[in-house]
């Protein structure tokens, strides 16, 4: 267990911080015991384990906020973080006395069967099921990389406000990656399950059936011809995940991007942002997902937050900082990757809420376009909307039909356009999940969608270039231009599917910057 | 703490492994600091002070490797961690060509650290990063927003001990300053950005950053998509050495072992255009990923992957040279003491070419200059397809003229190196990569 500071000193350890003056300070402990588990090559190539534990103290004056962190967690190591924090962060208020209670939170997490209680054994057979699965297939499959990872993080929040948390988050994921080659042609395909759960993850879906769809895309991108370029309608199934959802305008309905003025949908509150088939949803309470939290790492409680109900823009994702400025109560979105790390607005669980069509109905009404079956990864700039998405699965539509499979597509678009641009809306929703980096953190989030229909949308691929004659929609004036990068940090974020190498070589799912 | 108690802890490390069975054992040890301060309107928006230490363990019994790492160095958590690699160990598999590298001869002589970063007064760095934002907004009125300004130090000692005789460590040190800005102009939107990582606080020049981000966000007003084509392609250093980090991968030997490379068989083979140098080098004068031995304590070295576009070879650890019977060229990289050694980069560049930028603009008639991609990782580098979103300039009659947003480029990287018809006299890094401009003679450009 945490070796938890005593409540006395974590309020001295405050005081400290508020010395030089301040308006607000927090400490944020932690214990993270992480293992990570790796198959390639047809053996268990690597194990890893590790505990992580540290303190961030964070000291804000005015706008101005300074953190310091350590991983001394001694009275003597959080009182010197402290004190550093507190000549960094010079405000004029004077100190007042803290009274730390201890706060609960309504979101419940429930952990069948902890990861930490599992022998070593049970998490290797389950990656070597997959492996032996993977490998039984087919003979075109060439290589098979499985990666188990786990999480039991414990932390201890305080703050100048008088709130005081214990909690404990515990994830689990798996991923299988399969690469099929048939002669000088070389794909891949993956898979994907976690959640804020224990070793109960393998009830919802075994190995074997992760190690089969991953094979099954590998194989199928074998035989898939060039994805064509250029404008098309987009229908994206609910299994495809809502890589568009968070990138589209997710990240542009984070709080602190909002208030610098770096993102569309900046004063827009109360405005048809989107079609009104469209309602966008940030939900850290839904049981055992990927971004479910008891707390933020702030200490708010989760929360489930309606950010864009039926076009209509109706508020942002909060930490406290931001709450502060705008006058509003936080909303359960302030994380951070570590205690390396001061929190940020960050989605959790996000998610565009089911309509009322049947899926089928809405390729059979589509004559021409792209089918996603499954979506990759994305990116965003958040400043002019611009983004992009990666396609795992695709295939052409034609005549209302599924028809051939296609690879190497990447879809862009811009955020307010494409929501304004959805017109169907199916009855289904799915879920999967990622890390999401913005500022160099990685956060663990799940994103979800029904099956959709996107009148135009550009693709690029290096096939034939589509004429998109038959886009009756006219073209919604783009206010904001846009370079599309992300200079290595810039207002934006993305967003990466789990890979297996993550996995394993870097336990707790960071994403490496330099 | 100290350089001498980490090397004393990592010792206490290997010594309790071997006691305790294993048949080789090695501690890397990082110690850093790191400080971090953004400006924002002239004041300091977060100032970021940081201590990390730890240390990771990695022990071998038979082929069987298990590793595992703490930040808590109590003796009592050392002892776990020592146990936790142990147990580890027990369910990998065996692979004779698991061990650990011997002490070196010689290991080379790189600069890597220069004390007097530490002693520079905080207020003086935030005074650079001041200037950053206020030489951005001198260069023109629309310049309206700076997301950040920022500067940034760090410290560290990296130590490695193993029960095979290296006991080395060394400390390093670098700083450099970035912005990330956006210009404004009737209701539209374009960001731009610069940064400048280097050994030595003189070295960063905080006008010269905060003039560039400007001036690119400037040049982007009005961009607009532009039909489908096919078209010559120029890529500016920032672009093409984000295409180089896509190849990266591909050129380690543990992804051609394990048939995960585009590159696998091709030894010798011609994989790009003759214009086409890439190499790593460790010992790099000067930059900040330089340093005088690996993640393993292997000497680093300076490696020719491809030479005017013929491949010559792979970067290696000591596990995927003991495979292949060759020699480890010090890639055995590792972020921290929280994993394994694997095969990384070190200073990893396209080296230049003599030709001016812009006479490689100045021979196309009808082509695209691209400044910013979007969605680079999500490329696959083991088909080698890519397809990213692109923003950048026109070019018309060898003019750069109106600027261009929203379009995708496509394609395969084996299709993009060997297209590769031009190689600028420009090459820059950013921080441990770095590429010249590159023109590809021909790519698919989707737009509207």
């Amino acid at each position: 267990m945490i070796h938890r500071p005593a409540v006395d000193d974590l309020r001295d350890v405050l005081q400290i911080a508020l010395r030089q003056g301040a308006d607000f300070a927090d400490v944020f402990i932690e214990k993270k015991s992480v293992n990570g588990i790796g198959c390639e090559d047809n053996k268990i190539e690597r194990i890893n384990s590790g505990t992580d534990i540290g303190a961030g103290i964070r000291v804000i004056a005015g706008e101005s906020t300074a953190y310091a962190y350590t991983n001394d967690l001694s009275l003597e190591g959080l009182s010197h973080a402290a004190k550093v924090a507190s000549h960094a962060a010079r405000g004029g208020a004077a100190s007042r006395s803290i009274d730390l209670t201890r706060r609960t939170s309504p979101v419940d997490l429930v952990i069948e069967s902890r990861p930490d209680q599992v022998a070593i054994e049970d998490k290797v057979e389950q990656v070597m099921r997959a492996n032996r699965h993977a490998r039984n297939i087919d003979d075109r499959i060439k290589q098979v990389t499985v990666g188990y990872g786990d999480v039991v993080q414990q932390v201890t929040i305080a703050n100048s406000e008088g709130d005081y948390i214990e909690d404990e988050r515990i994830r689990t994921r798996f991923v299988v990656h399969a690469v099929a080659a048939d002669g000088a042609v070389i794909q891949t395909g993956y898979e994907a399950l976690g959640g804020a759960k224990g070793f109960e993850i393998f009830k919802e879906r075994d190995p074997e059936a992760l190690a089969q769809a991953a094979v099954d895309r590998a194989l199928l991108m074998l035989t898939a011809k060039p994805a064509p370029s250029g404008k098309m309608p987009v229908v994206m199934s609910s299994a495809a995940g809502g890589t568009m959802v968070h990138e589209a305008c997710g990240h542009g309905l984070e709080a602190d991007l909002v208030q610098k003025g770096l993102s569309v949908y900046a004063g827009k509150e109360g405005q048809a942002v989107a079609s009104p088939l469209v309602t966008v949803i940030d939900d850290g309470t839904i049981a055992g997902k990927y971004g479910t939290l008891r707390f933020d790492d702030e200490g708010t409680p989760g929360q489930k937050n309606v950010l864009i109900e039926k076009g209509i823009l109706k508020g942002f994702m909060h930490d406290r900082f931001t709450a502060g400025k705008d006058k509003r109560p936080p909303t359960g979105n302030g994380r951070r990757e570590s205690y390396q790390h001061k929190p940020l607005p960050r989605m959790t669980n996000t998610l565009i809420a089911s309509g009322d069509e049947i899926p089928e109905k809405i390729i059979k009404d589509t004559k021409r376009g792209l089918f996603v079956k499954k979506m990759g990864g994305g990116q965003v700039n958040t400043t002019n909307g611009d983004f992009v998405f990666d396609v795992a699965e695709g295939y052409l539509i034609e005549n209302g039909e599924i028809a051939a499979a296609v690879r190497g597509a990447t879809l862009t678009g811009n955020g307010p356009e494409v929501l304004r641009r959805i017109d169907r809306v199916g009855n289904d929703l799915g879920f999967a999940i990622g890390t999401c980096g913005k500022d160099g953190q990685g956060a663990p989030v799940s994103d979800a969608q029904p099956t959709l229909r996107i009148t135009s949308l550009i693709v690029g691929g290096t096939g034939a270039t589509e004429r998109d004659d038959d886009d009756g929609q006219a073209d919604v004036p783009v206010g904001a231009g846009g370079n599309s990068a992300n200079g290595g940090g810039g207002a934006g974020g993305e967003l990466r599917r789990l890979s297996a190498s993550e996995l394993l070589n870097n336990p707790n799912g960071r994403i490496r910057r330099l | 703490m100290s350089q001498v108690a980490m090397r004393e802890l990592a010792r206490q490390m290997v010594e309790k492994a071997q006691a305790k069975g294993a048949n080789q054992s090695e501690a890397y040890g990082l110690d850093s600091k790191e400080l971090s301060i953004d400006v924002s309107k002239g004041i300091v928006e977060t100032m970021k002070l940081a201590e990390d230490r730890g240390i990771g363990i990695r022990v071998f019994q038979g082929g069987k490797m298990g590793y595992s790492f703490t930040s808590d160095l109590s003796d009592k958590a050392l002892e776990a961690t020592v146990d936790r690699a142990l147990a580890n160990a027990r369910w990998t598999a065996e692979d004779r060509f698991r061990e650990l590298p011997g002490k070196a001869g010689q290991y080379p002589d790189v600069r890597t650290y220069d004390p007097a970063i530490a002693g520079i007064p905080v207020e003086q760095k935030i005074e650079l990063a001041k200037t950053i934002e206020a030489t951005a907004k001198a260069v023109d009125p629309r310049i309206k927003i700076i997301e950040r300004s920022s500067y940034a130090d760090a410290e560290y000692t990296v130590t490695i001990i193993n029960s095979q005789g290296v006991d080395v460590a060394y400390q390093g040190a670098y700083c450099g300053g970035y912005a990330y800005l956006v210009a404004e102009e009737n209701g539209e939107s374009q960001t731009g950005f610069s940064l400048s990582y280097g050994l030595s606080f003189d070295g960063i020049d905080p006008q010269k950053i905060g003039k560039e981000a400007a001036e690119k966000a400037l040049r982007m007003l009005g961009a607009k998509p532009v039909s489908s084509r096919r078209a010559p392609v120029v890529f500016d250093p920032y672009v093409a050495t984000q295409f180089l980090g896509v190849l990266a991968p591909s050129l380690t030997a543990e992804a051609v072992q394990k048939g995960k490379s585009l590159f696998a068989g091709k030894k010798g083979q011609p994989i790009a255009s003759a214009e086409v140098t890439v190499i790593d080098d460790g010992r790099m004068e000067g930059r900040i990923l330089s340093a005088p031995f690996d993640g393993e304590g292997v000497p680093t070295s300076r490696t020719v992957l491809i030479d005017k576009g013929t491949l010559q070879g792979y970067l290696h650890n000591t596990y995927t040279a003991a495979k292949e019977g060759a020699a480890s060229t010090g890639n055995g990289s590792r972020g921290s003491f929280r994993g394994t050694p694997e095969v990384g980069t070190t200073n990893f560049y396209l080296q230049a070419g003599d030709r001016p930028p812009s006479e490689l603009i100045g021979e196309i008639e009808s082509g695209f200059y691209v400044t910013e991609v979007m969605g680079m990782h999500t490329a696959n580098p083991i088909s080698g397809d890519f397809s990213v979103g692109a923003a950048g300039l026109l070019i018309e009659q060898g003019q750069l003229t109106r600027p261009v947003r929203g379009v995708a480029i496509a394609g395969n990287l084996l299709d993009w190196l060997g297209g590769i018809d031009g190689v600028g006299s420009d090459l820059t890094f950013f921080i441990g990569k770095g590429a010249p401009t590159l023109r590809a003679k021909e790519m698919a450009i989707s737009g509207a």
